[in-house]
């Protein structure tokens, strides 16, 4: 499971707009909203780190969004097993 | 997880993320934030990714990264990440680490053609010993390379280079930042007689305009670009312009996109330094004081080899050029020679590419005379479906913007420029714009090499890991550089050789003609990122030489290996890189390796105990060698003076170079590491502190002579996020020359005091007439070069473009971005970009598998007409990330002929239907 917050600009005339839309992104939370500077930090839940781009991308694409980028990296899992070759290097 | 906790954990998030970017939260709110992390140690570390140099902020627990965030307090990214920063807690993490040194083997035993086999560390570098002393013995100093890295920590390289050159009496050490950075590098040298900026990323907050030249910064340098659009968003004088070869992501955020062919950037800056003198926009009393004009020749070749033994047959005709070139119309005329004639020009100065002499400035003028409007418009326009007046309308609004003398500019450049079979000139070229409008080395106004790797700077070039270098610009050809070198690190005099080594694309042709046979590789992956590689996987597999690959992860390079040492990665271990505006950052060891993985620096050092004084301070020959003081072709013993030195002949390596006395002074544990581990130290078995000893030992290289670093403690400090060199006093130097700022300038308010090559013949455009040399201390260089074509164009058979290149989610050749596992199915494999209607008149569509052919060899992939990169008709982009689908078996190895910086930017291929 990867947790990261993520700081979104929007211009302040459209803070609400950009909160309602950001809400309804799966997995995506507003936490906390300063609207005097169109400042928003949410927080995107995913499975996997491809989870975590694509709905990078998907905040950036929302209509006003003037900057979107990862701030915070929660890594909540176990190291893998390893072999002591790795399965494509046996190969080789 | 629990949904409690889950909860708890995203609310401290929400906290910690908006405490990081300074916006005010409630007290319950910073509670959650404090609680999350509560059992959390925190700590400053750098981005492992792009030169940038972003500050992250790396908390762990129990021996494992938990969390990273960007440092709020770092002046880079000020709390900002793009997607690469999250890998940098990823990467260490995956499945297919390496942790166990492996070696092909048969029965027990070394065997090239045998499987990868698990062997201890003491086998390991038995057997590379014996494969070193093979090749060593038979070939000499010149038998062996070292293929290093802009990713190589300061230490590392540091380590490396003295092994190499003061151990082995070897050049043949050159890091891959050769392939990213050097034009860049030879074009500092050329135009200001010292590597790296004058300015800094501040300049970004106090310009007015910024012009990207081949930099697809959206992608490739994401945290900058955000800079650049905060700018554009709250300065409403701010314009942007993407100067290009496709549509890009750059384009999004750009008021002017100007899309060009190949190679024609070098006519467009003429054409620019043209209208500002016919705009009258010089700024006379800057270059009055401050310039000198230049010209070279320009019979200079591809950097190719003169020979065609070694190509496949269908590379020949590209080949010949070497030797001699007929010129294109649009060559002829940016020439200012007759366009009806025809011009066959034989090559003859390919090996003196980089010399130059002093011109006027009507010789100058005169040079830039055939770049007007109507001449750039029509050669340089890429796309075929704008007007010509449209472009025209552009490249005049272009013009606007770098002469008016009120507005500040920075410019902006990376792999287009320097990837680039003139890549050394077009870097010149824009120096001389900024030097003619006198906009530079002040804020706001600002010539600026991007770099593409995190320690490009910092190591590669500041280090001196190149195979003609030597710390702190200092390089091995001239007496003096060596004399200094030699007595820094107490070598008897006539240790260091003088001729340079191969260069990174010439150690690949080495192993292929059998002048080379044993290569070591650090924390990069030549196999797959060098042009060209079906001749290098040849070479490496099928011929008889020893290939030691220091790695990671299971990349091109460990595969066509015969021995492979795994290593620690960033957080693993104890180190400092240095970014692209100078800034020196550090941090310490945060995790332990996993296995028997041990950081490059120990694998250096425990391998320099391998070898005697006696077997490497004898006489070495090495062919060519021609050299004031040097018996021809030999390198001299220097064993008797060492030994009234105080060195013994059955001395290791590790104790004349590294273990000294003076380095044993720094004593491990240090009160600077603040309880964090050094496993280095531990598995090295001593009590001194390795990296600081290095560190300061390399210090003084630079201190006194424009490259001071500060103090290894004062990077650690709490309060410190890296330190703009020269540190004078305490004191970082935001810009350059500039008197405001650079305490190194004595003379006047501006001194481009850089040392090397003031000193010159004078003459025309076309040679020098004089034999006298003149000195001009204190400037700077203008420099006249023409336009030149690619060494290979599409033709009748190979008829589009292939440019390659970055994307945002993958970084160089995936070795780490790769083994995020689900990152790589989200992009699985490279696709080529290209026009819809290019598409179309091949019939083809969008995500059919093609077969892609060059004279080089062919690969298949599967195309995009509707992708975010959009190329004109006739031209074609692919990432190279992607081990599948391998893009660098298409890419001619031609380079740049002063730099040898390989052009991956222009291959003519041809595709057609699976």
């Amino acid at each position: 499971m990867n947790l990261s917050g993520i700081l979104v600009v929007v211009p302040p005339a459209r803070v609400e707009d950009a909160t309602r839309a950001l809400n309804v992104l799966p997995g995506v939370e507003v936490h906390h909203v300063e609207p005097a500077t169109g400042r928003i930090v949410v927080v995107q839940e995913a499975e996997t780190v491809e989870g975590e781009v694509a709905a990078l991308c998907r905040i950036k694409a929302l209509p006003g969004v003037m900057l979107a980028e990862m701030v915070y990296h929660v890594f909540d899992e176990t190291p893998p097993e390893r072999d002591a070759i790795p399965a494509e290097m046996a190969e080789s | 997880m629990e949904l409690s906790r889950r909860t708890f954990l995203k609310s401290g998030v929400a906290a910690a993320t908006a405490i990081s970017v300074g916006i005010p939260i409630s007290r319950i709110a910073a509670v959650a934030a404090a609680e999350t992390e509560q059992d959390w140690r925190w700590d400053k570390g750098v981005c492992r990714f792009c030169g940038v140099g972003c500050g992250i902020m790396i908390a762990t627990q129990d021996g494992k990264i938990v969390a990273t965030k960007g440092d709020p307090d770092a002046p880079v990214n000020r709390g900002l990440n793009c997607v690469k920063g999250y890998f940098n807690g990823k990467i260490l993490y995956g499945k297919d680490r390496l942790t166990q040194p492996l070696m092909r083997m048969t029965d027990g035993r070394f065997d090239k053609k045998g499987k990868f086999t698990p062997v201890t560390w003491d086998q390991a570098f038995d057997e590379m010993a014996i494969q070193f002393k093979k090749a060593y013995e038979e070939k000499g100093p010149t038998g062996i390379g070292v293929i290093g890295s802009g990713q190589w920590l300061i230490q590392e390289g540091y380590a490396m280079t003295k092994l190499m050159k003061a151990g082995f009496r070897s050049n043949n050490i050159d890091p891959n930042a050769r392939n990213c950075m050097a034009s860049a590098v030879a074009a500092f040298m050329q135009v200001f007689g010292i590597d790296e900026p004058p300015g800094n990323y501040d300049d970004i907050e106090y310009t007015d305009t910024a012009v990207a030249w081949g930099a697809n910064m959206a992608e490739a340098h994401p945290v900058l670009w955000q800079r650049v659009i905060d700018r554009r968003l709250s300065h409403p004088e701010m314009k942007v312009v993407n100067i290009t070869t496709f549509r890009n992501m750059t384009s999004e955020g750009s008021d002017l996109e100007i899309i060009i062919k190949p190679n024609t950037d070098t006519a467009l800056l003429n054409y620019l330094a043209r209208e500002i003198i016919q705009r009258d926009a010089v700024n006379q009393a800057f270059v009055d004081a401050h310039c000198v004009f230049c010209a070279g020749p320009t019979d200079i070749g591809y950097g190719m080899r003169a020979t065609d033994k070694f190509a496949f047959e269908a590379e020949k005709d590209i080949q010949a050029r070497e030797v001699e070139v007929t010129l294109t119309r649009d060559e002829a005329i940016g020439l200012g020679l007759d366009p009806e004639q025809v011009h066959t020009i034989a090559q003859s100065n390919t090996a003196t590419a980089g010399k130059h002499w002093l011109v006027g400035f009507d010789d100058f003028k005169t040079g830039v005379e055939p770049y007007t409007l109507d001449f750039v418009a029509e050669l340089a326009k890429g796309d075929s479906e704008e007007s010509l007046d449209a472009f025209k309308a552009k490249l005049v609004r272009l013009a606007d913007l770098y002469a008016d003398p009120k507005r500040k500019l920075v410019s902006f450049w990376t792999m287009g420029f320097n990837q680039h079979v003139r890549g050394t000139w077009v870097n010149e070229q824009i120096y001389s714009v900024h030097l003619l409008l006198g906009k530079i080395a002040e804020p706001g106004n600002s010539p600026f090499s991007l770099t593409g790797q995190p320690s490009a700077c910092g190591t590669a070039r500041e280090v001196g890991t190149f195979s003609h270098r030597l710390p702190a610009d200092m390089v091995v050809n001239i007496p003096k550089h060596r004399d200094i070198t030699e007595q820094t690190w107490k070598l008897p005099p006539k240790t260091l050789n003088p001729k340079p080594g191969s260069h990174i694309t010439k150690i690949m042709r080495d192993l292929e003609d059998g002048s080379i046979s044993w290569i070591w590789v650090q924390v990069n992956n030549p196999f797959q990122h060098v042009a060209n590689a079906n001749h290098w996987l040849k070479a490496a597999r099928e011929q008889d030489n020893f290939i030691v690959v220091s790695d990671a992860y299971p990349s091109i390079s460990a595969k066509v290996a015969d021995l492979i040492l795994p290593v620690a990665m960033i957080f693993e271990k104890w180190g400092g890189y240095g970014n692209a505006e100078r800034r020196t950052q550090v941090w310490r060891e945060q995790v332990p390796p996993p296995g028997d993985a041990r950081s490059d620096l120990w694998q250096i050092l425990e391998f320099s105990k391998r070898l005697t004084l006696a077997e490497v301070w004898k006489e070495q020959a090495i062919p060519g060698l021609e050299d004031e003081g040097f018996e021809e072709g030999k390198l001299p013993d220097v064993m008797s003076a060492a030994q009234e030195m105080g060195y013994r002949p059955e001395m290791t390596l590790y104790e004349a170079l590294f273990e000294t006395p003076e380095n044993k002074a720094f004593a491990w544990p240090d009160p600077v590491a603040k309880g964090h581990d050094n496993h280095t130290v531990k598995h090295l078995g001593v009590d001194w502190f390795v990296e600081k000893a290095l560190f300061e030992e390399y210090a003084a290289f630079g201190r006194g002579h424009h490259h001071d670093l500060a103090p290894f403690d004062v990077y650690y400090q709490d309060d410190v996020r890296g330190l703009r060199w020269p540190v004078v006093d305490g004191k970082e130097t935001p810009w350059r020359f500039n008197a405001k700022y650079d305490p190194y300038v004595k003379n006047g308010e501006i001194e481009f005091y850089g040392g090397a090559m003031k000193e010159l013949v004078t003459g025309n455009l076309t040679g020098p007439t004089t034999q006298e040399k003149t000195k001009f201390p204190g400037k700077a260089k203008i420099f006249f070069r023409p336009y030149a074509a690619p060494v290979e164009s599409p033709d009748g058979n190979y008829d589009l473009w292939l440019c390659t290149g970055r994307l945002l989610e993958h970084w160089h050749t995936g070795t780490m971005t790769r083994r995020v596992p689900e990152l790589h199915r989200a992009m699985p494999a490279a696709v080529l970009d290209m026009n819809e209607k290019d598409a179309e008149e091949r019939g083809l569509k969008s995500q059919d598998a093609v077969w892609i052919e060059s004279r080089r060899g062919k690969i298949k992939a599967v195309i995009e007409t509707t992708g975010r990169n959009r190329p004109p008709r006739g031209y074609s982009f692919m990432a190279f990330f992607d081990e599948s689908v391998f893009v660098n078996k298409l890419c001619i190895d031609a380079t740049c002929p002063i730099s040898k910086e390989e052009d991956f930017k222009k291959t003519a291929i041809k595709i057609y239907k699976v």
